[in-house]
Order: structure tokens, then sequence, then C-alpha cells
């Protein structure tokens, strides 16, 4: 998927090279070929090859593979699971990673000044991201359940509705949203943090001598110039949270109107119903939607960039 | 910690790992013929192993029983059919899958072999239409019983002797305490027991949405309520699966989720056994190879009763699976598969099978012993329960059967549509799988 | 900065209320690990040892801990063909070996976009970043048959490489930014010394891009650990991770043996927070994909 040029300016591109080119050119691919070569071997070439499938009728257990014409596109349209695990999938990537975004960033600004036992605190409060998803999924069912669930009984001894958690339709995709929130605000406190970070405090003193408020200092300083960062974690947060299958298999199953995202109903088609044809279509709609918004997402935190070194430099 | 020392840890630790890996290599190769079977990872798959032990005393034959975690069995099985040859030579599957199975060729056709190998009299006649025949009452055969399985409930025994418990049974229903014969029975029971204040529910019914759960739980009620999932001649669904009857069990078996533990109109097999253990609920309905697990936990304090009826119609929804033998697999060893299949089937083999924990059998004679009914206290409980069983479709578009059915149903137990646009819903969906498939006209 | 009024006070409340959110969790499970399974279920929830049992279906608030979990551990369960270590092990192996491979080629292939002229380097870098957004469910099928065509299903190697390959865009990415911060002067002065380009890179840049890569190490390892879906898909003999030997415990006619799961996540996650607390001092800045000039 080429961009188009120019403005994704990530790093300091220095393409600074000295010496004979032609020395160094064998040495430019030995450098890069490997990266390249994995990448076009174990995630591309399957990709070409599940182009292929995406319109044929191949089934799971083999069997006489013959082309379907664009016939598993149409079926896009058609079939309301799709439109709906669409919607959900939006509506968990949105929650979510808005979530994370916001907490994790507060609790950055919060994290920010040093004081005693904050490495402690910070590594912490990491743990929660190095849990494996599909495991954490089913232990959470045991903090959430219903009628025995430790979060229910302490909710009803504060005198508070005890909710179906995992059950109430309404609630399922909550439930999955704030296991991802706890699993993921780590990383966006650590990206958000590291932002901050790298703010020069010089820029602070010019802003004390100007006198100006917290808020202005905020508004003006502190955002625009850890923005850029924090949107490279919104991205990432968002691919991954995109493909979010692990949570949604272990608390509800692929297979609830409620919960199905674009991932578990591609498993249910795949797996369950075997089309691997009609399957393979589907991802490529997510493939082509997922890159189209992420080309857009990386021009915008470019132009963020540029602003915020424009801050810099007055 | 330095550069140096941090480089050189990793190091280590990789140098470390590739160390380990060339003893993880494949096990010692042993002369013997080897049999390998694919079942998924549970105490009857360790059973059959156990068991198998026999088989490589008599004939020399190797047996290894390969178990695949239960959230991915189905899926490894049929990726596994897409190789050229599959890794196993025996699969043991629900009997949903006799269609695909049949139909894309994976399953090896046994009619002609298995009424000579088997005494197919000794087999349970419905174990042998479920888990043996496609299409039904064709009498081609594809399978043979390896797992028969059926749901039933658990209840609370002490609660139920409770004289205090009785007593007020008594007074409020001028009826005895006792498991219930007819839902109408077990709803007066579920309500009875249902003390919320106190942490005490009245039953738990099957109702989870990860695969069949909430489908195997409906049945009972669809059928006992005169309905059906289709014609058995003609496929056709409208009328069967959303008329009077379905609609009606439908609306039976919502009432009594009004007895469950909170979040009981989304409960599986898992869920369900907690329920049970954890002591709060009377009634709970599940799969009997879980009961073993619950006398071990709650001894005497359990008892067991079959699914009970609605008017005259008691219909108990079908478990387990059976033996079939992969098409994709040299025909020596499908013979030895075949060799396999008739030895486990012979009765004094059965009456050791269902000695290990969970393992039950098909064959009749064993099912009427005095020996069977007494060797655990659910066995008579099983044995009375296989004579009403039945089960799902079975065609090989089952599964989006059992996806549109758990969607509208689960629709209807959420309160998001009636029972009767849902079941209409479902209906519709049906149809339109079941025409996509060419076995609806 | 200073001058934040009230602010100090509420930032301390925000901390310790999600302190409380991020931990609790992770203290419950360290309580299920010690307990019975009868008392993970109890309907009263049971937080408080004590020394005497307990009565299973008893409305207290008391348990008697108990080491079960972690025995349940060494004992092969029912269809398992080892105890859980030798899944750790495996993890273990593929775990790191993945991680190793994944930062070598990531840095290798930073290095060259970061320091020579590569003609559409920037296309090539969004093409490395694009392969992240991939659904791994894409992908299954093709990889599948690929793998049977190589002989890798079942094997440690096939994961090893499927891991690397997933990972291999954030290290790219990670990598680059650090890689862009190291002078290239320092370079330079090694070639006027008379070094080749090759072993400038090792002796000069490597030892500088140690932080980094300790950083993008600790998130390689972190995915490569966890891996659910290819570790099933593609395995069900050799090289079973610790992730698949969970979902086999779902199988247990005696129900989830929840304090066996506290005991043996615990036991999962202490490497990887071993390994970021050693790799703690560089994680902030290691994250800053080279957007930060400094």
């Amino acid at each position: 998927m080429p961009t188009q040029g120019g403005e994704i300016t990530l790093g300091r591109g220095g393409e600074n090279s000295g010496g004979g080119a032609d020395a160094d050119r064998w040495l430019k691919v030995g450098f890069v070929a490997p990266a390249l070569l994995v990448l076009i071997s174990v995630n591309i070439f399957p990709l070409i090859y599940s182009i292929w499938l995406s319109f044929t009728n191949a089934d799971l257990v083999g069997g006489g593979i013959r082309s379907v014409g664009t016939l598993n596109y149409s079926f896009l349209f058609f079939d309301p699971r799709y439109a709906q695990a669409l919607r959900t999938t939006v509506l968990f990537v949105a929650l979510a990673v808005g979530i994370e975004l916001v907490l994790g960033y507060g609790l950055a600004l919060c994290l920010r000044p040093t004081f005693r036992g904050k490495p402690i605190l910070l590594t912490a409060l990491l743990v929660p991201m190095m849990m494996p998803p599909a495991v954490m999924g089913v232990y959470w069912t045991l903090i959430l359940n219903g009628s025995f669930g430790v979060l229910n009984q302490a909710l009803g001894l504060l005198g508070l509705p005890e909710l179906q958690w995992l059950t109430d339709p309404d609630l399922k995709l909550v439930s999955i949203i704030l296991i991802d929130v706890w699993m993921w605000t780590p990383f966006t406190i650590l990206i958000s943090l590291a932002g901050l970070n790298a703010i020069p405090a010089s820029i602070y003193e010019a802003a004390a001598v100007d006198r100006a408020t917290t808020w202005m200092v905020f508004r003006r300083i502190t955002l625009p110039m850890s923005a850029p960062l924090v949107g490279l974690a919104a991205l990432l947060r968002a691919t991954d949270a995109l493909k979010q299958f692990d949570l949604v298999m272990a608390i509800t199953g692929p297979n609830d109107g409620a919960t199905q995202t674009l991932s578990a109903l591609l498993y249910q088609v795949m797996f369950r119903d075997g089309k691997v044809g009609l399957a393979s279509a589907y991802s490529y709609m997510v493939l082509v939607v997922v890159i189209a918004l992420a080309s857009v997402f990386l021009r915008y935190l470019a132009s963020l960039q540029h602003r915020a070194s424009a801050t810099e430099a007055t | 910690m330095t550069t140096k020392a941090f480089l050189s840890s990793v190091i280590f630790a990789a140098l470390c790992s590739a160390m380990v890996l060339p003893t993880s290599a494949q096990d010692p190769a042993t002369d013997a013929p080897t049999l390998t079977i694919w079942w998924a990872q549970w105490d009857p798959a360790v059973g059959l192993q156990t068991l198998s032990e026999d088989f490589t005393k008599e004939s020399g034959i190797v047996v290894k029983v390969q178990q695949i975690p239960w959230p991915s069995y189905q899926e490894q099985v049929f990726l596994n059919f897409g190789n050229k040859t599959t890794d196993f030579d025996i699969v043991i599957g629900d009997s949903q899958w006799l269609g695909r199975g049949a139909d894309k060729g994976l399953y090896l056709e046994l009619t002609d072999w298995i009424g000579e190998a088997v005494d197919l009299s000794t087999i349970h006649p419905l174990a042998q239409r479920y888990l043996m025949e496609y299409p039904e009452g064709s009498g081609r055969y594809y399978g043979a019983p390896c797992e028969t399985d059926a749901i039933g409930f658990v209840y609370r025994k002490d609660w139920f002797e409770d004289p205090a418990e009785k007593k007020a049974f008594q007074v409020k229903y001028s009826r005895k305490l006792a498991p219930p014969d007819t839902w109408q029975e077990f709803r007066d029971i579920a309500e009875h027991f249902h003390r919320p204040d106190e942490k005490r529910y009245g039953t738990a019914l099957l109702t989870g949405r990860g695969y069949d759960s909430i489908t195997m739980g409906f049945q009972p009620f669809l059928w006992a309520w005169g309905g059906a999932w289709a014609d058995p001649e003609t496929f056709e669904v409208q009328g069967h699966v959303n008329g009077l009857g379905a609609v009606a069990g439908l609306e039976a078996f919502i009432d009594l989720l009004q007895f469950t533990p909170p979040g009981g109109e989304s409960s599986d097999y898992f869920q369900n056994l907690d329920a049970f253990t954890n002591g709060s609920t009377a009634m709970v309905l599940d799969y009997f190879p879980f009961y073993p697990g619950i006398v071990q936990n709650m001894g005497d304090q359990a008892g067991f009763f079959v699914v009970p009826r609605n008017g005259d119609t008691r219909a108990i929804s079908l478990g387990g699976q059976g033996f079939s033998v992969s098409t994709k697999t040299s025909a020596q060893q499908q013979e030895l598969a075949k060799q396999f299949i008739a030895w486990f089937q012979r009765t004094e083999v059965q009456e050791k099978w269902i000695t290990f924990p969970g393992c039950f059998t098909a064959n009749t004679e064993l099912l009427q012993s005095q020996a069977f009914r007494e060797a655990y206290p659910f066995n008579s409980t099983f044995a009375e329960s296989l004579d009403h069983l039945r089960d799902f479709w079975n065609v090989p578009v089952y599964n989006e059967l059992l996806s549109a059915s758990l969607r509208n149903l689960g629709e209807a137990l959420d309160k998001v549509k009636t029972p009767q646009e849902a079941l209409d819903q479902l209906a519709m969906e049906h149809e339109l799988i079941l025409r996509g498939a060419g076995l609806l006209k | 900065m200073n001058r934040r009024l009230g602010l100090g006070r509420l930032r301390w409340v925000f901390l310790a209320l999600y302190s409380v959110f991020s931990v609790l969790p992770l203290l419950w499970l360290g309580i299920t690990s010690v307990k019975s399974k009868a008392d993970s279920i109890s309907t009263t929830v049971r937080f408080v040892p004590t020394t005497q049992p307990v009565d299973p279906r008893a409305s207290t608030i008391r348990f008697l801990p108990t080491l079960d979990g972690y025995r349940a551990l060494s004992d092969v369960y029912a269809g398992a063909d080892h105890p859980y270590y030798h899944y750790l092990g495996n993890t273990l192996v593929i775990g790191v070996l993945s991680m190793v491979a994944s930062v070598l080629i990531g840095t290798a292939c930073a290095y060259g976009f970061s320091r020579f002229l590569i003609p559409g380097a920037r296309d090539w870098l969004f093409f490395i970043l694009s392969t992240r957004f991939l659904p791994p469910l894409a992908v299954v099928i093709p990889v599948l048959m690929m793998y049977r065509e190589f002989g890798l299903q079942n094997t440690h190697l096939g994961l090893i490489i499927l891991y690397t390959s997933f990972n291999l865009s954030l290290a790219v990415w990670l990598m680059k930014g650090f890689v862009d911060e190291i002078p290239a002067a320092y370079e330079e002065a090694a070639l006027i010394d008379g070094y080749s380009r090759l072993s400038a890179f090792i002796r000069v840049v490597l030892p500088r891009a140690v932080p980094g890569m300790a950083v993008t190490a600790v998130f390689c390892l972190i995915s490569a650990w966890n891996e659910y879906g290819f570790a099933m898909t593609l395995n069900n003999r050799e090289g079973v991770t610790v992730p698949v030997y969970f979902a086999g415990l779902q199988g247990n006619v005696q129900g989830f043996p929840w304090s066996q799961i506290g005991a043996g996540v615990f036991l999962f996650v202490t490497p990887i927070v071993l390994f970021t607390i050693l790799v703690r001092r560089h994680l902030l800045r290691g994250v800053t994909f080279g957007t930060i000039k400094r």
C-alpha cells in the first residue's frame, strides 16, 4: 500500500549516508532485506493467496475449489451480521481506545513529577499489559460472574446495584471494554509519559516568565507537544483493538450478536461454517478499510508533528 | 545493569533456549502398528486411552488418543481434514458432524462392514440413528457410538428431603415435594426454592451463547410442546420451528428463567456446574459426564432425575460422540481403525468402559443390567434418558443452522424480541440456509 | 507547573483510584491461586485466610489457604502429555528466540533505513507498518498451507518465524527512532579509523542502541509470550505453549480449576515482569518512535 509521499516524517528520516555508494549497495540490501523477506514471505505472500481464495468457494476441508467471481464480496451487502459486526467493532475501538487514551494521558500527567516510589508504582501499573489476553478473559469471568463474582458482591456491600456484566446484552460489550481498558491503559500511560518527558524544560521556564496560567501552559505547550506521540499510541492501540478477538471469545464466544466483532465474525464464518472463500472476502474488506484509515491518520500525525516542532522553535 | 551484562544475558538466554530445542523432537519410533485417535481433551478421553491398553495387549496395535482442547476441537478437526492425509485415523466427532463428514467424503462409509463386525442389536436404536446413520433413516452408516450422552438434571437431595421444606411445599402446592415428572411440577419446585435473598436459586438451565448450549437447552421445550426443527421428510421449517408448539415451548423456557441465579439467561455447561457445586442452586441441567465430579464434590447431597415431560411428550437433547474413520488415511490404517471400533463395541469391553469417570455406553444389555444401574447414582437416570433422545440437525450446514438458532433464541431470552418474532426470524434464516444448501426445494 | 490550585490532591486521588482498579484484579488472581475450588466459587466471597478448615458451602468470608493450585501444575492432568512446566519451557524457547530474531532483524532494517538512501523509503516503512494492521485470521489458512508444505506445522520453529514476522513492524519502527538519535558522526569517525561499515555498525551503533533494543525486546516478548490463536491452530503435538495449556483446562469435568489457572498465570507472567524491571530505566525513552527531537 504505497502512500502518497512526503508528509510521513516520523523520525528524523536521516538519509545521511556517507561513503562510496557502490560499495554500500550490497550492504544496504543486507541490512534491510531480511526484514522485508520475512514480512513478504510470512505476511504478504499469504495475503495474496487469500485474494485468490476470496474469489472462490474454498471450504475449510478442501474439495473442489472453483471460482465464484465477486459473489463473496456481494454477500457483504446482504449479510446483516457484517453490518452489525462493523458497528460493534467501531463502537468497541472508539470507546476502548478513547478511554485508554484519556485515562492513560491523565495518569501520565499525574505520574510526571518525580516522587518516592514512582518507579515501583509505574512498574506495578504496567503488569496488566503483560497478561495473556486469552487466559485473562476466562479469569475475568470469575470476577464478573453475576451471582458469585467478587465485583458484584463488592457492589452489593456498598449498596450499589449488582449488574449482570456477562449476560446483560447491553453490558457484555461494556465488560469487554472494561477488561481491554484494564489491560491496555498501561500502554498509553507509557507512551504518553515518554511524550511528556521529552518536552524541554526551557519552554516551561519561558512560560513561567510570561506568567501563563496552568491551563494555558497545558493547552498551548503540554498538549500540542505531546500530541504526536499520543496520536501514535492511538494508532497502535486502534489497530490492535480492531483485531480484538481473544476477549470476545472468552467472554461470550464468537457468535453473540451483542459482542460479535469483525474478527469474531471472521472466525465464525471461516472455522465454524467452514467458508474460507467468504471469510477471505470479509477479511479483505477489513484490511482495506484499516489501511485507508491508517494512512489518513499517519498524514494527520505528521502534520501535528510539524506544528509541535513549530511550537518548539518559537 | 550494564549494557554488556544485558546483552550477554540475552544471548545466554537465547543459547539456552536453542539447546532445549532438539530435545523436544519426535518420540522414539516404534515398530508396532499405531492407531491415532483424535478426541477433545477431557476425562473420557483419558478413559479411552487407558482402556485401549487392553486392545494393545490383544492385538499388538498401539493406540494413541490425541487430545485437543475443547475450545478449538471442531476447528482443529476440520482444518486437519483439509490436508492430503489426516493426522488421525479415527476421529471422535459430534453427532452433528456426520452430514458434513459423509457429504464431503471425509468419513469412511461403514455400512457394509459394520453389520458383519458389530452386533447392531446391542446398540441402542436412538444411538444408531443419531451417532451412526446419515441421512437419517437411510440405513447408511458413517460412525459408531463412543461416548453416548444426554442432558439430565442434578438436584439437591438434602434440600428435597429436608422435613421443613417438605412441609412448606405441601402447604403451598398441596403435593409432596419430590423430583418432578412434568415441567409444571418442575416450575413449582423451582419457584419454591428460589430465594435470592438467601442466595438460593431454583434452577439453572442451559442458555450459554458460546456454541450449542442455548440450543441444547431449548430443544426439550421445543419438542415437548409439539414443535420441531422441521418436517423430517420435506425439511419444511415454516410452521414447525415457529409453529404454535414451538412458541409455547420457548415461552415456557423463558418463564423458568426467572428462577435462575443472576445471569441465568446466559449460562453454559461450566457455569451450571459451578452454580451447583457452590451449593446455591436446587436443580441444574447439564450433561451426564460432568456428574462424576459432582458426586465426588457433593456426595449424598446430589440426586438425579430425567428431563421432565409436558403432557405425554418427554424429549431430551442428545450429546455425545461417535467414532468415524478418516478417508484420508491409508487403507491399512483404516483396517486397524475398524478393528478397534469393532473391539470397542463388544459388551465385555463396554462393561469396562463405563467404569471410567464420565464414560457412558449405548449398549442395551448393559443399560438394563442391575450392575450398571447401581454403579453410579446417576446411571439409572442416564439409562432412562436414552429412550427419549432427539438431536439437532446433522446436515452439512449444521453450523450455520446452529449459529442462527443461537442468535435468535438469544434475542428472545434477552427480551430483545418476543418468542414469536424470534422464531419467525429463525424459521426464515433456517429456510434460507437449507435452500442455499439444496436440502429444501 | 507548581501553581495548580488543588490539582495536587486531585492527582493523588486519581492515581490511587486507578491503582486500585489496576492492582485489585491481580491481587484477586493471587488469592484465587491459593484457594480450593470450593472457596473460589462460594456464594459469599472469601478473602480472609484462616487456619481452620471451612465448610465448602457455609456463608463465611474465611478460607483455608492451600497450595493445591500450584501442586496441580506439576501433575499431568487429563489428556495433556506433560505437566505445565513443559509448556512453560516451550513458551520460553519460542518467546525468547522470536524476540531475539525480531530485535536483531528489526535493528538491522532500522539501521538500513536510517543511514542509507533507499528509494521509496517512506513507502517501504509504511508497508512495514501496514503488516501490523493485518487481521491474523486473514492469513491463517495460507500460512497453514505453507507450513504444511515446509513441514513447519507442530514445530517450535514455525511459531518462532510467525511471531518474528508479527513483531517485526513494531521492532523496525521503534528501533528506527532509536537509531536516528545516534549521531552518524560516531560511525563516520569509526570509518575513518579503518572500520568497515559492518564492524562500525556492530562496534559503534549496536552498543548505543541497546536501551532501545531492550525496550523493543519487552514488547516483542509480551506479544509472542501470550499469543493464542496461531499457537492453537498450528500445534497440537510439539511446541504447545502455555496459553494453549490453559485452553486445555476447559475440558475438566469438575469445572474450571480456578486455583490452577490462578497459579499458572502467576508463574507465567513472572518472567516478563522481571524482564521489564531489568529494562525499566530505558522503557520511557524507548517508546518514542523517534518522534522526539532532542
